[in-house]
């Protein structure tokens, strides 16, 4: 069996760990510089603000105290994700994070009784020692699992943990109200080109003849549609989301400890990310680093960190992002322990040519389009790597406008959550009852 | 506050040197004797290891306020609460009452479980009746006498 762990809403539950006022309210988080919305509590989705508003939208509802717009804090989400990690790590035989809020973890030789019960087990747990909501999709494969999360999160009947054993009813039901386009990996211009052919909905897709799925398709195609059946022959990375999220990753091929070896995977990493980046014409906000240990070498030391940098805006441009690796590598290496696998993610990704339209008014900024894609065509005829970069200038001191971010309560000394021991102590209420 | 009443024997000299640093283990100088320690890999106690038995679900909070004074909590204490304990009669907890986030003890009171304070001035606040969540218990509390 594979579970997904989902985080709701995962910025916004991070947020309301450390201020509970918030529980209940319509909550929104800004982009970087409170540029616009890129997440919403359910309560903001009600009130039909869309992802993306610009916040100066947004301003009188926030002033008049009908909503909460606060700033990106990239640190935070960063630390409760990773702990979130390690939670299941703790708990399970092997996990594998897809996203800053998505884990995958693997229940090799477990009944079907028992993942579900471990499922929620585990939720609950999160709940409990992080704060954090989640909903867990159990099945066969990866794209079943996802969708049983799809459905753990809009049915309230399946309290949060849905399994699917590919074969029940309930498999069969979901997959026929389903359509082909919410698939992962099939996106809308696939799904069109399916619906010429008939096949509309997730089950239809799962009768498809697989040979003829191959043929005028492909053979990722033709492998999702085994996995709907509940035969698993995806691997998690066949699972791109490039509209959400880019990852690269790779173990080294001996485990090490050293700056510069690290450095210069990860550099490689974050290269090959801003060509991912580029080719679907995205801009990214934040880039995360992070690094694991060889959890099955017990006689050495463990340390699997993760460091979150925003972008000062959103960019593509490899030497920002490669800056931005280097900070996060900074913060989080620590000599004595050596790494097996070191990866970068491309986070909060916004469609270039959507994001450039809504800077129109704005002043040309620092970007360098055709450098980038004189590089990646040099690199696309004469092969991967072929130019690189070499080191680049140290970032300038950015200065992020982040007028509403909350304190950063799991990272910093000096803004810890501030608790009080009587009702209104916080807001300086000394006098006693 | 506790020790405060146990006065000093007035003999007792007060060091007004200040006490020797303790030196780090080396090579001892260059008298021929190389260090006995050299070879030993100085283990330092580590506080994380006594105070954070449950690091993804541990998180620190500052204190504020007065009325926990009675258990030695004082304004700007730090807090180490660890979110994995079951929470017990007597426990210090972060308990989240009407939505607001509170350090109170959790006690029996006339037989029935209430968030008690530390100091005459505060009474108990029942938990019946009451919107009351648990936060996390409080494991332990460091105050900083120099810093």
């Amino acid at each position: 069996m594979i579970g997904l762990i989902d985080a709701n809403n995962f910025y916004v539950s991070c947020e309301r760990i450390f201020q509970p006022a918030l529980e209940g309210r319509p909550v929104g988080v800004m982009s970087n510089n409170d540029g616009c919305v890129i997440a919403r509590s359910a309560e903001l989705k009600a009130l039909d603000i869309p992802m993306g508003t610009p916040a100066f939208k947004l301003e009188g509802l926030r002033q008049r105290g009908e909503i909460h717009l606060l700033s990106s804090n990239y640190e935070l989400y960063g630390d409760m994700s990773g702990r979130l990690t390690q939670l299941l790590r703790d708990a399970c035989p092997e996990v594998a994070p897809y996203s800053i809020d998505e884990m995958f973890v693997y229940l090799e030789g477990f009944t079907s009784r028992q993942c579900e019960a471990l499922g929620r087990h585990l939720r609950q747990r999160i709940r409990r020692h992080l704060g954090l909501p989640v909903c867990i999709g159990l099945a066969p494969t990866h794209t079943l699992a996802k969708l049983a999360n799809h459905l753990a999160k809009q049915d309230p009947l399946y309290q949060g943990v849905c399994l699917l054993n590919g074969q029940d009813h309930t498999t069969q039901a979901l997959l026929k109200r389903t359509p082909v386009g919410s698939v992962w990996g099939v996106g809308h211009r696939l799904a069109e080109r399916l619906a010429i052919g008939g096949v509309n909905t997730a089950w239809d897709l799962r009768e498809s003849n697989e040979k003829q799925l191959r043929k005028r398709f492909s053979v990722v195609l033709a492998r999702t549609a085994l996995e709907l059946r509940g035969v698993p022959c995806l691997a998690m990375n066949a699972l791109d989301k490039p509209r959400e999220r880019i990852m690269t990753s790779r173990s080294f091929g001996q485990p090490t400890g050293v700056f510069a070896e690290v450095h210069n995977a990860l550099r490689r990493h974050a290269q090959r990310s801003a060509e991912k980046l580029r080719e679907q014409r995205s801009l990214a906000r934040a880039v995360m680093v992070f690094l694991n240990t060889n959890r099955h070498r017990h006689d050495q030391l463990q340390y699997n960190p993760n460091a979150l940098i925003p972008l000062p805006s959103p960019s593509d441009d490899t030497r920002v992002i490669l800056d931005a690796v280097r900070q996060g590598l900074e913060q989080i290496h620590r000599p004595r322990y050596q790494f097996m696998k070191a990866g970068v993610m491309l986070l909060d990704l916004v469609d270039a040519e959507q994001y450039q339209m809504s800077l129109l008014h704005q002043p040309a900024r620092d970007r360098h389009p055709l450098l980038m894609a004189t590089i990646d065509q040099i690199n696309q005829r004469l092969g991967q790597g072929t130019i690189s970069f070499g080191m680049t200038n140290a970032p300038a001191a950015w200065q992020l406008r982040c007028a509403h971010r909350s304190d950063r309560y799991t990272t910093r000394w000096d803004e810890l959550m501030k608790v009080g021991t009587h009702p209104g102590a916080i807001h300086g209420c000394t006098s006693r009852p | 506050m506790p020790g405060q009443s146990a006065h000093f024997p007035p003999d007792l000299p007060l060091t007004s040197q200040p006490l020797p640093y303790l030196t780090f283990l080396g090579r001892a100088g260059f008298s021929g004797f190389p260090s006995p320690a050299q070879d030993y890999e100085p283990c330092t106690l580590d506080l994380n290891t006594r105070l954070v038995k449950n690091p993804t679900a541990t998180f620190y909070v500052t204190a504020t306020g007065d009325s926990m004074e009675g258990w030695g909590i004082f304004e700007g204490d730090l807090l180490i609460v660890d979110r994995s304990i079951e929470p017990r009669l007597g426990h210090i907890l972060i308990a989240m009452l009407e939505g607001e986030a509170l350090i109170k003890r959790y006690a029996l009171y006339r037989g029935t479980p209430h968030l008690c304070s530390g100091h005459p001035d505060y009474p108990p606040l029942p938990l019946e009746g009451s919107d009351c969540q648990l936060w996390g218990v409080v494991r332990a509390v460091v105050h900083e006498y120099v810093r």
